[in-house]
């Protein structure tokens, strides 16, 4: 390691600590709006820390008397996480199987660029087929049809990116596992799918963030409790004649909350590095 | 019965042509070297054997048995990579294992075939370990065992010590030597070293271009090469090649007009007129104490180099290249004029255009 001088190491600090306060500042404001008192939100000059701390309106969102706006809410994450859970599963069964084949033989990756080239389309270009398709289906204002719809968007996307965690996997250990008697199933579940697992981890996040910040889609094809979800239902928070920004605030906090959780649990599974030592690097 | 059956496989990717016609047959014990530099097809010839890819044409024979469609673990081989190849995930005691618990043998079978293996290669202290955990020597010895362990009737090596340093390399080919005259196992190893080659085979296949130049054992190789690629692949520093037309009263060479008398056994075979190579291997050359009966050459000397062992000569004969080992002791120096000698058995003789050796 080379010496550094003090200045530099207080430069490098300084350069850190302003990455951490742009990224962490919005999300502190946030916080602090949603136990903000509605009076302070709009004082002039605003003031940017509340007189008395106020957690009633977590109280009210995450409420379950009927047709309140908890009621609203609390449904409205439920379907958020269904759909984004199910769309994310869905997604990792089509894309493991297919990224492997992609990678083992170069010679259809042509079909995942085509895939590829859809994802290029803006969604405004798809919404209208999509619509009449899941009218079709009956399956407009349904968790699953959305979910159906966010497959679309998440099965080329974490096929992307598995298929490039599949080519830093030698295909030498997967010979050598042939040879050594191991089927193709045997060879998945033992040696390449617990190798893959640091990338499988990190699509599941990806297309989980992905699916749970999806608005466009979930404004076009839900219009009730049954299927709406939480981008939608804060939107609605903003929506009406009078706007109590605390409440829209705290619906941000709570609804950030379970992509960090899932983020937590797969900690672990994310650390990569598993693969080093089967050959020589 | 032969134990590895090699019938005219032919491999094709598209138009191009990478095995032409392969006849190999090896007998149970035997250590074959697929021998060839980069390219020449050495490494496709073993995955065919091994299964990981399919002949365009021929047959290969393990055991008496066709396997051409048999998938790689039904062949009764198992194969050593270059890269180890070995399972990051599982111990090495499970990567040992592994083929036994594949083929469902009793855990209590596969822990003592385990422990011999380990004791064999001498590494059962490392048995609980990852591969990550492992220098690369370590490593290449799992990787040997996890291919012994199951005892198959053909052994596999691709290019198996070219990862290792020049010290580890030395010892693991003389530990694979030693487990090849205990074990009396049949081994095809590929490899572009030809030290490898001679040092482990019991026959060397020296490939080129998708052909086998030859095929023979290591003594065959060396002393009576078959054609000028052989000649020039095999041995360090390779043989010295040179250009001369032969005639009446010898072989006149090339630049130089130097002649030098057709040695006893190669009369008769070439007429004069004809063009071709000469070879000598660098350490038959010796000074020449006085002119003799034997072939000479007159030698400029250009470089001198002490490698230890040997002193290697750098000179030129007219504007060809000739290159001499000659025991340490010997005084020398560069921009000297010399004579040197060599037995008339020592001198090859090829066709310039063919490139076949006359005999």
């Amino acid at each position: 390691m080379e010496r550094k001088s003090p200045l530099f190491s207080i430069f490098i600090h300084a350069c850190a600590l302003l990455l951490a306060v742009v990224i962490l500042a919005p999300l502190v404001w946030l916080f602090v709006m949603s136990i903000s008192p509605a009076a302070d939100l709009t004082a002039k000059p605003l003031s940017w820390w509340p007189q008395t701390v106020d957690f009633s309106r977590y109280a009210v969102l995450l409420s379950s008397v009927e047709n309140s706006a908890g009621a609203a809410f609390v449904a409205s994450l439920i379907n958020s996480i269904v759909v984004a859970g199910v769309a994310t599963l869905a997604a990792l069964a089509l894309a493991i199987p297919a990224a492997w084949a992609v990678s083992r033989t170069p010679s259809v990756g042509w079909s995942l660029y085509m895939v590829i080239a859809t994802y290029m389309l803006p969604p405004v270009a798809l919404a209208v087929p999509l619509y009449f398709g899941l009218s079709h289906l009956g399956l407009l204002n349904n968790v699953f049809g959305l979910a159906l719809v966010y497959l679309t968007i998440l099965a080329p996307f974490t096929t992307w990116l598995m298929k490039s965690g599949f080519d830093s996997i030698p295909r030498e250990i997967e010979a050598a596992a042939m040879i050594d008697g191991a089927g193709l199933f045997a060879t998945w579940r033992i040696i390449t799918l617990p190798l893959a697992a640091p990338v499988m981890a990190t699509s599941a996040l990806f297309a989980f963030l992905l699916a749970w910040d999806e608005f466009f889609y979930a404004l076009l094809f839900t219009s009730d409790l049954r299927a709406k979800t939480l981008t939608v239902a804060i939107a609605d928070l903003a929506g009406g004649r009078v706007s109590d920004y605390g409440l829209i605030a705290t619906a941000g906090v709570l609804a950030a909350l379970p992509p960090v959780v899932i983020g937590l649990v797969m900690q672990r599974a994310l650390i990569s590095g598993l693969t080093s030592g089967g050959v020589k690097g | 019965m032969s134990a590895l059956e090699i019938q005219n496989v032919r491999k094709t990717y598209g138009a191009v042509e990478t095995l032409k016609g392969i006849d190999i047959s090896l007998e149970s014990g035997e250590f074959l070297v697929l021998l060839g530099s980069s390219g020449c097809g050495k490494s496709t010839l073993l995955n065919i054997i091994a299964g990981l890819a399919e002949a365009s044409g021929g047959d290969v024979r393990i055991g008496g048995r066709s396997v051409l469609g048999v998938h790689p673990k039904d062949r009764d081989i198992a194969m050593v990579f270059q890269s180890y190849a070995l399972y990051p995930n599982l111990s090495v005691h499970r990567n040992i294992g592994f083929g036994l618990e594949m083929r469902k043998v009793p855990t209590a079978e596969r822990e003592k075939a385990v422990q011999e293996t380990a004791k064999l290669l001498q590494i059962e202290a490392l048995l609980d370990r990852k591969p990550s955990q492992l220098s690369g020597g370590q490593r290449q010895r799992v990787a040997i065992g996890r291919a012994l362990v199951r005892k198959p009737q053909v052994f596999l090596f691709d290019e198996p010590l070219s990862n290792l340093d020049a010290k580890l390399r030395m010892e693991t080919r003389t530990e694979l030597k030693r487990l090849h005259q205990m074990l009396g196992t049949t081994i095809v190893y590929v490899t572009h070293d030809q030290i490898e080659a001679m040092t482990l085979a019991t026959r060397i296949a020296v490939m080129r271009n998708g052909r086998i130049e030859q095929l023979g054992t290591p003594e065959e190789v060396y002393n009576r090469p078959a054609t000028l690629y052989v000649a020039g692949f095999v041995g360090s520093p390779p043989m010295n090649v040179l250009s001369a037309v032969v005639g009446d009263d010898g072989l006149r060479l090339d630049g130089s007009g130097q002649v030098i008398a057709l040695p006893g056994h190669l009369k008769g075979v070439v007429a004069a007129g004809r063009c071709v190579k000469i070879g000598v291997r660098p350490e038959a050359l010796r000074l020449a104490a006085e002119p003799g009966g034997q072939p000479a050459l007159q030698v400029e000397v250009e470089v001198v180099e002490l490698t230890g062992p040997e002193l290697v000569v750098t000179g030129r004969v007219g504007g060809q290249r000739v290159t001499a080992c000659l025991p340490p002791r010997t005084w020398l120096e560069a921009g000297v004029a010399l004579s040197f000698t060599f037995d008339e058995d020592a001198m090859h003789l090829f066709d310039a255009e063919t490139e076949q050796a006359l005999r």
